[in-house]
């Protein structure tokens, strides 16, 4: 069992190869006591992505020491994965890094000098007034994040639009599930799920595309992993990806797609199920139209079919390539079709596309075709990748286009609406959108905005092609406040970097995937001088009115005046947005009010207009009479399923003719490969959180690149070998993993990495898609070479420069 | 340095089959103490995951997690052991309440998790 170093070390080289300590520490084996040791128990939710488990946090002498998750919660039944049980190490004193007072630099080549909140607030709301009244209002923006709490989204929107006047109220899920909602509206009509997650249990049939969920929602992975476990030869599992991953290991058949062609495959699907008349037609005449093209014209389902014809199982295994047979799409169709019930199953894979709301139409026409809709089991659901994406900025109005409750901006009646529950005058809130994600950040670049107030994200290595607006925030005329928990590559580019508290360090709600509202109240004090955001921008507001003289922007705050910011403020605001202004939408939220929150193991799912019917924890499935309250208070008829969506004036579910579309930019013979980038297990985001706890950096130090060993072998690259990764925006440089993996190709980079030569997203390609304006991170082209043999690495955090 | 990857390599050998027999007989709880010691590594090592040697110096351990529930699911190694600061070779129960609670609660109060689901494998009642 000899194992020279040399050995060791070529057996650990497909991670890294080089040592660059040579010194030994002792390791200790006595461990600690963790969840024995809590004097308390404080339900709340995980905020490491948007699953929405439940959990516990121990409390001993007032600092966090534990976490667990909660048996009786539907959403994760007590499983929680590495991160969900240790993120309690980032929370009150139990991190040094944590940011713990307001931290100042007129000019962003100075050293930042700690102030006090009084000046913080003063400067902050000084330089937003002077962009307004020198600018005009379209010079500052709002850009925040699917981690806030709803009741941070709601009252920062609130102040932007009703108080600032303008719309330019931008956030992260544009990154990640704009397109899905782009393809819940045009298909079903309404925005988010339609069903729960409790057809995992019920599912005969999942269709798993363009996710990798067993590492981005690795509890409910195991949801599913243990119902094909349970019913190994009856529950089938379609795995559509171009590349294999962890979550291959529970498929029972891999579709191994060339990156771009999922529209072609999808299509090919649908050829097979009408070819087959494997449709429902029941369904489809009680349910479904179908329709094309930019003005939605209706046309026959003859004519659907004709445009499939384009669409043979053997074409589109010529189009899609990978492992693609036209019996395995054939085969695949069939399992769709057949079974009792078939969810399907999609995140970043198809929404970060530029064609991200097509593919999402393509989904839904697969379910709509079928009928695979309304009964159990059968659902086309969307994971969401952040805790509140849905919750906090889907339904609280944290998107440049929509106002709380699915109002869009552009519709008079439901602006004005929002602004007389506001109590604000008429006309307050600007008809006109504001600037999308990337727009925004184009709009820094060339000096439009002036003052920018980024919110619990960072966006100076979460946008594509990053470098080009790591420019714009760069700039000194352009004023930069960033809360934040901790120092990040974003607070790099600050003037102004406010503390925050972390959740259970105060009090709020987060709604996950499945339209489920859950409280988490705060069980631990915040580092330092740290502060809730809610507290923030009250106090920022107050002073905003009088900078510029309007006193409807302290309009906006008083209903929260005087109020504690720890509880009675975040339920202020939150019984502001759920009475007023859910009241009556299809999200109808009036009975989710804290107090029955609280008596709830996981919360309640929309819609839930009274608090009885919310006490039962709410509506498992939409649109279905009896399930649903609105699906009866709306029905027209005696159908069973009443498709009430305020998008569809007519009621139906729209079946759409959407052809194969490639990426933007597709390998050439300078960039010969397809780079698509995405999340490892351990790591959340952009690590700024997961990377500060030793456990998770270990596990997963660096970024890698992966390559499929077909191509390794062409180019002469082994495990652990440095590999430059260049596209015409950027270049990595990053260690080498040597795997299938990736389809031939196609090389995959993790994207949580923040060393500059390993942040991938100085690579990628803001291309976005036309209709969501969701950037394609997923695809763009680009080369690789071999620099060196393996080379000793170090992982890297920011660290403040004071 | 040949010595010391000599010793470390034996030493997981010896932990391995420490935490087999532990895993065993481990309603005395004496058997919990750690009887061995995880050799010393540097910090860059450190930077491996706790797999990576393991598949080729405990396969059988290895195996046995890579098949269960847990290695489906990517429950991984410092999950229940914890990293080098805080190194159990068998883990405090408390870590199995993380994810199940409600078994931990209502579990025999003379036998500890793994006597009826066995270390790395969990699948069957002994």
């Amino acid at each position: 069992m000899g194992l020279s170093r040399r050995e060791f070390l070529k057996r650990t080289a497909a991670l890294t190869a080089a040592s660059y300590v040579g010194m030994n520490l002792p390791i200790s084996l006595e461990g600690e006591a963790q969840a024995a040791d809590a004097d308390s128990w404080h339900p709340g939710t995980c905020r490491l992505c948007g699953s929405g488990c439940r959990l516990e946090l121990g409390v001993k002498n007032g600092q966090a020491v534990a976490l667990r998750g909660i048996s009786k919660s539907r959403t994760n039944y007590g499983y929680l994965c590495m991160k969900g049980m240790l993120f309690y190490k980032l929370m009150g004193e139990n991190h040094p890094e944590r940011l713990k007072k307001p931290l100042y630099r007129a000019k962003k080549d100075q050293p930042f000098k700690e102030i006090s909140w009084d000046e913080a607030l003063d400067i902050a709301a000084k330089e937003f007034a002077k962009a307004v009244k020198t600018h005009g209002n379209d010079s500052v923006a709002y850009y925040g994040s699917g981690q806030a709490l709803t009741e941070e989204t709601y009252i920062f929107q609130k102040i932007m639009r009703g108080g600032l006047q303008t719309n330019n109220v931008e956030g992260n899920p544009r990154l990640c599930m704009a397109s899905a909602v782009g393809g819940y509206i045009t298909s079903f009509g309404a925005d988010e799920p339609v069903g729960s997650y409790s057809n995992f249990e019920r599912a005969s049939c999942f269709f798993i595309i363009g996710s990798n969920t067993a590492e981005a929602h690795p509890v409910l992975f195991r949801r599913i992993m243990r119902r094909k476990l349970d019913h190994k030869d009856t529950v089938k599992i379609i795995n559509a990806d171009p590349r294999i991953s962890p979550t291959s290991r529970i498929a029972d058949m891999d579709l191994v797609f060339e990156p771009g062609t999922d529209l072609a495959l999808l299509n090919a699907m649908a050829y097979v199920i009408v070819e087959e008349k494997l449709y429902d037609q029941n369904f489809i005449n009680n349910y479904t139209v179908f329709r094309k093209g930019k003005d939605k014209k209706q046309v026959s389902f003859e004519e659907y079919k004709k445009f499939l014809s384009a669409y043979t199982p053997e074409k589109a295994a010529q189009i899609c390539k990978g492992n693609i047979t036209a019996e395995k799409i054939r085969t695949a169709a069939r399992w769709f079709a057949t079974s009792e019930g078939t969810m399907s199953i999609w995140t970043m894979g198809i929404n970060q596309r530029k064609r991200g709301v097509w593919a999402n139409n393509l989904i839904h026409n697969l379910h709509l075709l079928t009928g695979q809709l309304c009964k159990p089991g059968a659902d086309s659901f969307s994971l969401t990748g952040q805790p509140n994406a849905c919750g906090g900025v889907r339904e609280g109005g944290g998107l440049c286009h929509i106002l709380p409750a699915h109002r869009l901006v552009k519709k008079d009646k439901l602006r004005h609406q929002v602004e007389k529950l506001w109590g604000i005058p008429q006309g307050r809130i600007p008809p006109k959108p504001g600037y999308h994600t990337v727009a925004m950040f184009e709009a820094v670049n060339q000096g439009k905005i002036k003052a920018i107030w980024i919110n619990c994200t960072s966006p100076a290595q979460s946008l594509p092609n990053c470098d080009k607006y790591r420019k714009g925030m760069a700039r000194d005329d352009v004023f930069m406040v960033v809360t934040d928990i901790f120092p990040t590559k974003t607070t790099e580019l600050a003037n102004l970097i406010l503390p925050t508290a972390f959740i259970f360090e105060k009090t709020g709600v987060y709604g996950c995937t499945e339209r489920r509202s859950q409280l988490t109240r705060k069980a631990v004090n915040a580092p330092g001088e740290a502060k809730p955001e809610v507290w923030i921008v009250r106090e920022w507001a107050l002073r905003l009115s009088k900078e510029l003289n309007d006193p409807v922007i302290k309009k906006c705050v008083e209903p929260f005046m005087g109020k504690e910011p720890d509880y009675e403020l975040p339920r202020a605001i939150w019984d502001e947005y759920t009475q007023k202004l859910t009241k009556g939408r299809d999200n109808d939220l009036r009975g989710a009010t804290y107090e029955v929150l609280e008596k709830l193991p996981d919360g309640v799912q929309w819609p839930a207009p009274t608090e009885e019917f919310a006490l039962t924890g709410g509506t498992d499935i939409k649109f279905v009479r009896g399930i649903d309250p609105l699906a009866d208070k709306h029905a027209s008829n005696e159908m069973p399923f009443q498709f009430y969506g305020p998008a569809h004036p007519d009621h139906k579910l729209w079946i759409w003719l959407r052809p194969q579309k490639g990426p933007e930019e597709m390998p050439d013979s300078e960039y010969p490969f397809y780079l698509s980038t995405g999340r490892v297990i351990d790591h959340w985001h952009t690590s700024s959180m997961t990377g500060r706890i030793p456990e998770l950096m270990r596990a997963n130090p660096y970024a890698f690149v992966e390559i499929n060993p077909k191509d390794a072998e062409k180019l002469g690259i082994k495990p652990g070998d440095m590999v430059e990764v260049t596209s015409r925006r950027g270049k990595n440089i990053l260690p080498a993993k040597v795997y299938v993996g990736p389809c031939e190709g196609m090389v995959f980079v993790y994207w949580h990495d923040m060393y500059e030569d390993r942040m991938i997203n100085r690579v990628t390609k803001d291309a976005f898609d036309p209709g969501s304006k969701e950037p394609e991170f997923k695809i763009c082209a680009c080369r690789i070479k071999k620099v060196s043999g393996p080379k000793p690495l170090k992982p890297f955090i920011v660290q403040m420069n004071k | 340095m040949k010595k010391q990857i000599l010793r470390f390599c034996l030493l997981l050998v010896v932990l391995a089959i420490s935490s087999a027999c532990t895993a065993g007989t481990s309603k005395n709880t004496t058997q919990d103490k750690p009887s061995a010691k995880h050799p010393a590594l540097s910090e860059q090592e450190k930077l491996t995951p706790c797999a990576q040697c393991h598949k080729d110096v405990t396969p059988d351990v290895y195996k046995d997690w890579y098949d269960s529930v847990h290695g489906i699911a990517n429950v991984k190694c410092f999950q229940c052991h914890g990293t080098y600061e805080n190194f159990r070779i068998v883990p405090d129960e408390t870590q199995c309440a993380v994810c199940h609670n409600q078994q931990y609660l209502k579990r025999p109060a003379d036998r500890k998790c793994w006597v009826c689901h066995p270390a790395h494998n969990f699948f069957v009642h002994k």
